[in-house]
């Protein structure tokens, strides 16, 4: 259901208030001692300041509130610390080597217009730290801001007087004398006042009425349960440089407010604490409040200001999460939300010492405090995962980046990467425009029935590539506006554990949530099939883009068919696209598949050399240092083998690289370079050509100890005299003997020869069993004996050799 | 009490330290610019400098120094640029699961980051880990290396480590560098064609070294250097003895042996070490008797060896193994050789006559010794008397055995060469 009063929107205002640039928040809030702080005034507020009250018994304490009246004054007391503890990270992690004694100093001289971060605030009367719970002001004007009532027994209508017992059902309290029959003590377990009890039996019990011109005060729990106050727990404070005092605070949110609404299983008294935070000023907070989770709950038996807090409610994707343990799972949860800009707002703003400070403390205090947490908090699980790698990014930039400056060479290795994207996509427009009509048509069109596009073509042929730069510029239409909204998937079959496990992630995509595949899998056929549906969008339309589709056959193939079955479902909204390399890949599936795929096909041809040659040059538009035949011959070459631009690419890279290397090295050594050697010529591209599609056998071959080589002449040999591809060793060691007799060799011991001819198996030169079957091994060679006579036939130190091939 | 360590000894404590450090037997190779250590340093040290990917294969046999100069550039790197990289070590042996990889490559990025890791993890939120890291080290210019050793056996089933590695490596603008290890040449044409698309096809090969490269490694390696905390005298001594048999015609001889065998450098690496152990303690020098000693030492054939201590009964049953063969009688068992061996005995009236059972147990211990052995991996129930069994030496070694065997009965040779030469 969706509540007039959801949090996001409601609590909107206190964050409207002046946005300023949040500067640093996490990083700098350890320098909590600003040095101008000791005024008089202070202390004598300090003395005059009530004893801070302690949230467990609220109503035992009750102050004159401040008047919301009076203007905010103008230096609000800050009450700092004696021994400010570092920031709320330095205390979860061990104590610092880092006394801030010692940094204060450097603080002196800091900028006067900096933030200043408490760890503890005294303002108007209250003392506020970071990791307190408390009440904040919904409106300004609210109705009671006069006074904070005291509990009023539902009986008598007067306050103080004697032990009061709650119900556990409406929350009223009761002087124990003024229940009917009176209690002597405050009772064990669950309580109900009779009214309550009576109205559970179904009879109807008229509650006292209070007396006449007397206005019923509700507490503050009574208001944040009516959703007249909020609840927020404190995650940072600090000065802005006007002098207001603002806190980040992390709402709670009463069960009336989540998506799902008040359930049956809801304590009365139970709030659920949100991922979404908050700025807002002091001035809007009220008083503490405690909640408690669920074991501190329990302990805690009196106060009216103490709630349960069990869950954390995801405000994006409603749902709900056990906070296994409050305290741990706080301070983790805190971080994903702020640090990400600090990293960024650290270089502009922070002077160099606090990213000093990250290099020495942050990981000895992340590795020591995190070691023995749970599983949740691990970098490698999906919860830790936005925790811990911001830190990586934290130390400076080191000098050779910055300051290299950028042969021509190194821009067109640059350029030629594969990762680098390019600005355009040439030779690919009419592939492109299909797709953008495919698509394009599924999300404009309600009704996309059976929609299933097969793209086809070997690899390197830019399928995903243009594939993805469609859905880019689908996404700029929709930012613009002229496009409806829609959801866009994108799934790598080989990157998928198992082929079932695509539900789980597709489920996960929608919904937010995650389960296993059998029950994803339900809940996917559920909403494709107009039943309940998942998520937010439900009716948004889905593209699903499935990449190496072949890797999702299973022996039955279920995995294809449920996914190709659920386009053809009325108002399932889903198109899939599939991406594979076999052309006849619907024709290999069942044909109940196939016919439900196999409708539209899009090709991708392999390029030929003029597509290559123009994806070449567009890359290296405005940069000279590959010459107009090199890239022709090698997007000829590539053409010629596979019509793949990848190959292309890095072949040209490769080229340019070994000229740089040729480059950096005549460098060294002082000759003068001359203007041609930083071009990448013919030489180089062949070089590289080499390398790609040449195997190394024939240099192998060549660099043979003496005895390989005569091993691998007489396996020509023998092939020739037998024709049979597979040798005994026990015939080949005779052949070997032999021939080495006849030419005056030293002969080799046979267990030698076992084991060169194994040497050469790990090789696969030649093919062989196991050395262990000795005599009885069967050996073969693995290149053609053309290699083999090519590369052996003038070998130096075997003139011998020559006569047997 | 103060053991004064002689000079001999302290002197072989430092060969022998010289030959087990990789890094000092390969440290030949950073003065050159046209060797494998300086492509390979430039080709990790560009992925650096210019923050791209890269990925690379080192080919060759065993033993020619691949995973030492991939050492090597890494120290070198690392103290260029200290606390820039990462590396990731995996091995085809023992990471041949798709998932155990990249749990083990989450495993070491938590490590070399200080992030704690978590067994539980999902492969696939290893996979997101490993992605993301990557991103976030490209973000930082920090290099993650990944030295895949035994290349090869990555490259089996569907390759989805290699798979999702590549492809992270050509989609994002991190800086990686892939470097494969592998002893087999034809590494590359094992990946699937999605995988090869993606792989960059650099590779750098590595051959035994030549003639001239080891006769430099053999004085790197061997001759003192001034400052090395020996008596001055001695140094020199010992280095003009050991230039003398450097030039040696005998040494030389031994090392062509050596290397007509094998001529990868841990083979000979081997061999020094055997030398330098066989050093003379006395004098302190190395003689050339070392280098022989060591040789032969080298060239060792077990399956001889274990011919020589095999007793007479033994012999009668290879032999009548032997017969068999030639009779071209391709299938045979013990109940066969026993026909055989009977039949011997009946005509020759041997006093090596034993009963089937003693016979039986000289027949358990060929087939421990692996001399012979069974003939299929069929018929595991089957009773051993009836398994069909093969030769597994061949007659050429039998035949000198039995030559070298004093205590080797007349009679049997006498079996053996006779039908040999009918």
């Amino acid at each position: 259901m969706d509540l007039a009063a959801t949090p996001s929107r409601s609590k909107s205002k206190p964050r409207s208030s002046p946005a300023k640039p949040v500067a640093a928040p996490a990083e700098s809030r350890m320098d909590l001692c600003t040095p101008s702080k000791p005024t008089p005034r202070r202390k004598s507020k300090s003395t005059a300041s009530p004893a801070p009250m302690s949230p467990a018994t609220p109503s035992t304490v009750r102050r004159s509130r401040r008047l919301l009246e009076t203007p905010t004054k103008a230096a609000p007391e800050v009450q700092v610390k004696a021994t400010p503890t570092p920031t709320s990270r330095g205390k979860r992690a061990a104590p610092s080597p880092k006394t801030p004694a010692q940094r204060e100093p450097k603080r002196q001289k800091r900028h006067p217009r900096k933030r200043a971060y408490y760890r503890k605030v005294v303002y108007d009367g209250g003392e506020f730290e970071v990791g307190d719970d408390v009440y904040v002001k919904r409106r300004e004007a609210a109705e009671s801001d006069a006074e904070d009532p005291e509990e009023e027994c539902r009986v008598c209508f007067r306050t103080g007087g004697g032990v009061m017992v709650e119900c556990d059902a409406c929350l009223g309290g009761f002087h124990l004398r003024c229940v009917r029959p009176p209690l002597r003590r405050v009772p064990e377990g669950d309580w109900a006042c009779p009214y309550c009890e009576a109205k559970r039996a179904g009879k109807v019990a008229e509650r006292p009425r209070p007396p006449e011109g007397k206005r019923i005060m509700r507490t503050a729990r009574e208001k944040l349960l009516s959703s007249d106050l909020w609840a927020a727990r404190i995650e940072s404070l600090w000065r802005e440089p006007d002098g207001t005092f603002w806190a980040k605070v992390r709402w709670y949110i009463i069960p009336e407010e989540t998506a799902a609404g008040r359930q049956p299983h809801n304590l009365r008294r139970e709030l659920y604490r949100t991922n979404d935070l908050g700025d807002i000023e002091m001035e809007t907070i009220l008083r503490h409040c405690s909640v408690m989770s669920p074991k501190d709950f329990r302990d805690a038996n009196d106060g009216d200001d103490v709630f349960y807090c069990e869950y954390e409610y995801d405000i994006h994707w409603h749902n709900f999460k056990r906070l296994a343990d409050i305290d741990d799972e706080l301070e983790t949860k805190e971080d994903p939300n702020d640090e990400p800009y600090n990293a960024g707002d650290d270089y502009n703003s922070d002077t160099d010492e606090d990213s000093e400070y990250d290099e020495e403390e942050k990981p000895t205090s992340s590795f020591s405090a995190r070691r023995n947490q749970s599983h949740e908090l691990a970098a490698n699980s999906r919860k830790g995962r936005i925790y811990g790698l911001q830190k990586i990014g934290i130390r400076k930039i080191p000098e050779h980046v910055r300051c290299h400056q950028k042969t021509e060479l190194e821009k067109a290795k640059a350029t030629l990467l594969l990762a680098t994207l390019p600005k355009s996509l040439p030779c690919r427009d009419k592939e492109m425009e299909e797709i953008s009509i495919f698509v394009k048509d599924a999300i404009c069109n309600d009704q996309c029935l059976g929609r299933c596009l097969y793209i086809h073509g070997v690899p390197g042929t830019g399928k995903t590539m243009s594939v993805l730069a469609v859905m880019r510029r689908l996404r700029s239409e929709f930012d613009s506006g002229t496009l409806r909204p829609y959801c866009f998937i994108e799934i790598n079959g080989l990157k998928l554990a198992s082929p079932e496990n695509i539900y789980k992630v597709v489920y996960e995509q929608l919904s937010g949530h995650r389960v296993g595949w059998k029950k994803a899998l339900h809940y996917l056929t559920e909403h494709f099939s107009g039943g309940t549906k998942i998520g937010k969008q439900a009716n948004q339309p889905i593209i699903l883009l499935i990449d190496e589709l072949d890797l999702l056959l299973t022996r039955n193939q279920s995995v294809l068919y449920n996914i190709l079955d659920w386009p053809t479902k009325p108002n399932s909204n889903l198109v899939v696209i599939g991406i594979a390399n076999t052309m006849d890949l619907p024709e290999k599936l069942l044909p109940r598949i196939s016919s439900r795929m196999g409708i539209q096909r899009l090709c991708f041809g392999p390029y030929n050399y003029r597509q290559l040659q123009e994806i070449i040059t567009s890359r290296l538009k405005g940069i000279d240092a590959i010459e107009e035949q090199a890239i022709e011959f090698a997007s000829r070459k590539v053409a010629a083998m596979s019509g793949d631009a990848r190959r292309a690419l890095e072949i040209c890279r490769r080229a340019a690289e070994f000229a740089d290397y040729r480059v950096k090295h005549s460098a060294q050594s002082t000759v003068s370079a001359n203007k041609g050697d930083s071009v990448v010529c013919m030489g180089d591209i062949e070089a590289a050509i080499q390398e790609v599609f040449q195997a190394p056998h024939i240099q192998v071959m060549k660099n043979c100890p003496k005895f390989g080589k005569v091993i691998l002449v007489a396996l020509v040999h023998e092939l020739y005299k037998s024709g049979l591809g597979e040798i005994m060793f026990d015939k080949l060691a005779t052949t070997v003997f032999s021939w080495c007799h006849a030419n005056r060799e030293l002969v080799p011991g046979y267990d030698t020869l076992v084991k060169i001819c194994c040497k050469l198996g790990e090789s696969k030169i030649i093919l062989c069993e196991e050395g262990s079957k000795h005599k009885l091994q069967k050996l073969q060679l693995n290149y053609p004996s053309d290699d083999v006579t090519f590369a052996l036939k003038e070998s130096p130190d075997l003139p011998w050799l020559s006569k047997y091939l | 009490m103060v053991v004064a360590v002689s000079v001999p000894s302290q002197a072989q404590a430092v060969l022998r330290g010289r030959l087990c450090d990789p890094a000092f037997v390969h440290s030949a190779l950073r003065s050159s610019s046209d060797t494998n250590y300086s492509k390979l340093k430039y080709l990790v040290a560009s992925s650096f400098s210019e923050a791209c990917n890269n990925s690379v294969l080192l080919l060759g046999p065993r033993g020619c120094g691949k995973a030492a100069v991939v050492d090597m550039v890494l120290d070198d790197l690392k103290k260029e640029h200290p606390d820039a990289i990462s590396v990731i070590r995996l091995n085809g042996m023992l990471h041949n699961d798709d998932n155990c990889a990249m749990k083990e490559i989450a495993r070491q990025l938590c490590l070399e980051h200080q992030l704690s890791f978590s067994k539980m993890a999902s492969s696939d939120d290893n996979t997101e880990f490993m992605i993301d890291m990557l991103r976030e080290c490209g973000l930082a210019h920090k290099t993650i290396l990944f030295v895949l050793e035994e290349f090869d056996l990555f490259a089996q089933g569907k390759q989805r480590l290699l798979y999702s590695l590549l492809d992270a490596m050509q989609s994002l603008t991190s800086q990686a560098v892939v470097i494969g290890v592998s002893c087999r040449l034809d590494a590359d044409q094992l990946l699937e064609k999605r995988v090869r698309s993606r792989f960059s096809h650099r590779k750098l090969l590595f051959i035994s070294p030549s003639l001239d490269d080891i006769q430099r490694l053999l004085e790197h390696l061997l001759i003192l250097a001034k400052d090395s905390g020996l008596p001055a005298k001695y140094i020199t001594d010992y280095n003009s003895r050991l230039t003398s048999i450097f030039s040696d015609k005998k040494f030389k001889g031994c090392l062509n042996y050596l290397m007509d065998a094998d001529a990868t450098t841990s083979n000979i690496l081997r061999f020094l070490f055997r030398a330098v152990s066989y050093m003379d303690m006395e004098s302190g020098f190395l003689p050339i008797e070392s280098f022989l000693k060591a040789l032969s030492s080298m060239q060792r054939q077990p399956k001889m060896d274990s011919l020589q201590d095999l007793s007479i009964l033994e012999l009668y049953i290879l032999v009548c193994m032997h017969r068999l063969e030639d009779k071209e009688q391709s299938s045979y068992n013990f109940t066969s050789i026993m026909k055989e061996y009977r039949s011997i005995q009946d005509a020759y009236k041997t006093s090596d006559k034993y009963a089937s059972t003693v016979c039986f147990r000289a027949f358990e211990h060929l087939l421990d010794r692996e001399l012979i052995s069974f003939g299929d991996n069929r018929g595991r129930n089957q009773a051993l008397e009836y398994r069909p069994v093969k030769l597994l030496i061949s007659s050429r070694e039998l035949a000198q055995s039995l030559k070298l065997n004093t205590t080797c009965p007349a009679v049997l040779q006498k079996l053996f060469d006779r039908e040999r030469y009918m």
